[in-house]
């Protein structure tokens, strides 16, 4: 029995075999005009696996014309996201969904009953979960299928993949510039104080974020908790943001401490963290921004923040120089101490295309 | 490679990762800031810049360079490739 699965990541996401996994038999070799029945027991498993926040995708070997028609019959529309039907080697179209999700090749589970698929993959892609059909029914108990919370904003996660879809297939046909495209979008984001709400969420952020996640470090509830109650001390900001393709709830937050070691009119964010479907549209930027305007409003002269160079979190601190921050100290845990000057350099303002929403709550 | 012709290097990737023209991008002085109001790149075009520049020069500037530093300017990315890159050393 196999038990490497137990210590697997956290899936996100499982990409299906169609012929002989999804169904029985072979699509392309149905009579005419008659398409594969379904195999119940996946639909159901495809069913629970959106309710704990994974989604299913696609990688099939045939005729994409085929594919088309095929995910279009009514068992199965709209339970796929970005799939994957070509000619293409299996690790190709499973390396494709990871990109098109943007979710790390670590999170995919990849299902499929031909060995030598399984093995294609293994080889080419050793970081994806590759199971065999029979394999699939004790995988599904294990920890890496089963997020220990699952939020609002998990259970709705296919919705929101299909609305990035969208997204994404309006801004390839679209014929002006990026900018134009991104203030066609309607973008709209809310930042505000994490109530006691948001602890869910905050927890799944700090478990799920890895490429826009300052420290990587994980917090108990107990120690959100009390950052998000202990307003005298903390600022705890989440920000949510919607879209013309639909709403993606809270897609990132920042913790705050209003009274670190050091002098009292500095802050340190000790943690900054975004899902990474929103990198790109400068919503990174504007949540720290956020962040800055609160400490310039509390007259600091600067903000610190903590963060970890790993091999997955470049793009957090490459916000951190977009925003001007500079490395001032480093601790023997190897966790980086850098400060932004809010007197002297002006900041940068947020992106013309995102309406910033930052209702009086916020700053209170 | 020498520095200028770093520089143009630098520059014509900066327009590729920015869908900018390059005639645009060549005409900038070596002072114009990467981020913020100069290039605007973010968190993703510069993860691009880093992946081209490691392609382009064989340098991790994501490893080597804590800090970012070298992120700066134009001018600050194309003097720390020519005091870094493999080509600086074999046209010596």
């Amino acid at each position: 029995m196999r038990t490497d699965y137990l210590s697997h990541p956290p899936i996100k996401c499982v990409v299906w075999d169609l012929d002989n996994t999804l169904w029985r038999g072979v699509a392309v070799e149905e009579e005419a005009g008659t398409a594969p029945e379904p195999d119940p027991r996946i639909l159901d498993i495809i069913a629970e696996l959106e309710k704990r926040g994974i989604v299913s995708s696609v990688a099939s070997r045939n005729d994409p014309a085929l594919g088309k028609s095929l995910l279009s019959i009514s068992t199965l529309a709209g339970k796929f996201v970005a799939p994957q039907v070509s000619w293409e080697p299996k690790s190709q179209a499973v390396r494709r969904v990871a990109e098109q999700l943007n979710i790390g090749i670590d999170s995919l589970a990849f299902v499929d009953d031909s060995a030598f698929e399984r093995a294609e993959v293994a080889y080419m892609l050793p970081a994806v979960l590759v199971l065999s059909p029979e394999e699939l029914p004790a995988a599904l108990d294990s920890v890496a299928f089963k997020p220990a919370l699952v939020t609002d904003e998990a259970s709705r996660r296919a919705d929101m993949y299909r609305a990035e879809e969208e997204r994404r297939a309006a801004e390839e046909s679209f014929a002006g510039s990026r900018t134009d495209f991104l203030r066609s979008c309607r973008m709209r984001l809310t930042i505000v104080a994490a109530g006691e709400d948001d602890l869910d969420r905050i927890t799944e952020l700090a478990e799920r974020t890895h490429q826009l996640n300052s420290t990587g470090r994980s917090y108990t509830r107990k120690e959100l908790r009390s950052r998000i109650a202990d307003k005298q001390r903390r600022l705890v900001l989440v920000a949510r943001l919607t879209d013309r393709f639909g709403d993606y709830g809270t897609i990132g937050a920042a913790l705050v401490d209003k009274e670190p070691p050091g002098p009292a009119d500095i802050w340190l964010a000790e943690l900054v963290m975004l899902s990474c479907r929103v990198e790109g549209r400068g919503i990174p930027a504007a949540l720290l921004r956020a962040v800055m305007l609160e400490a310039q409003a509390a007259a600091c002269r600067a903000l610190r923040a903590h963060y970890r160079v790993n091999e997955r979190n470049l793009p957090i601190r490459l916000l951190f120089r977009q925003m001007g921050f500079e490395v001032i100290g480093k601790d023997t845990e190897g966790t980086i101490l850098a400060a932004r000057d809010l007197l002297s350099a002006p900041l940068p303002p947020y992106p013309e295309w995102l309406e910033v929403v930052r209702p009086r709550e916020a700053c209170e | 490679m020498t520095r200028e012709s770093i520089a143009a290097r630098v520059r014509a990737l900066l327009a590729s990762v920015l869908e900018k023209p390059a005639t645009e991008v060549e005409q900038l002085p070596d002072s114009t800031p990467l981020f913020g109001s100069g290039l605007s790149l973010d968190s993703l075009t510069g993860l691009e810049l880093l992946t081209a520049v490691q392609g382009e020069f064989g340098v991790d500037i994501a490893s080597e360079d804590l800090n970012l530093d070298s992120l700066r300017t134009i001018g600050t990315l194309a003097g720390y490739l020519a005091g870094h890159s493999d080509s600086s050393h074999t046209s010596l």
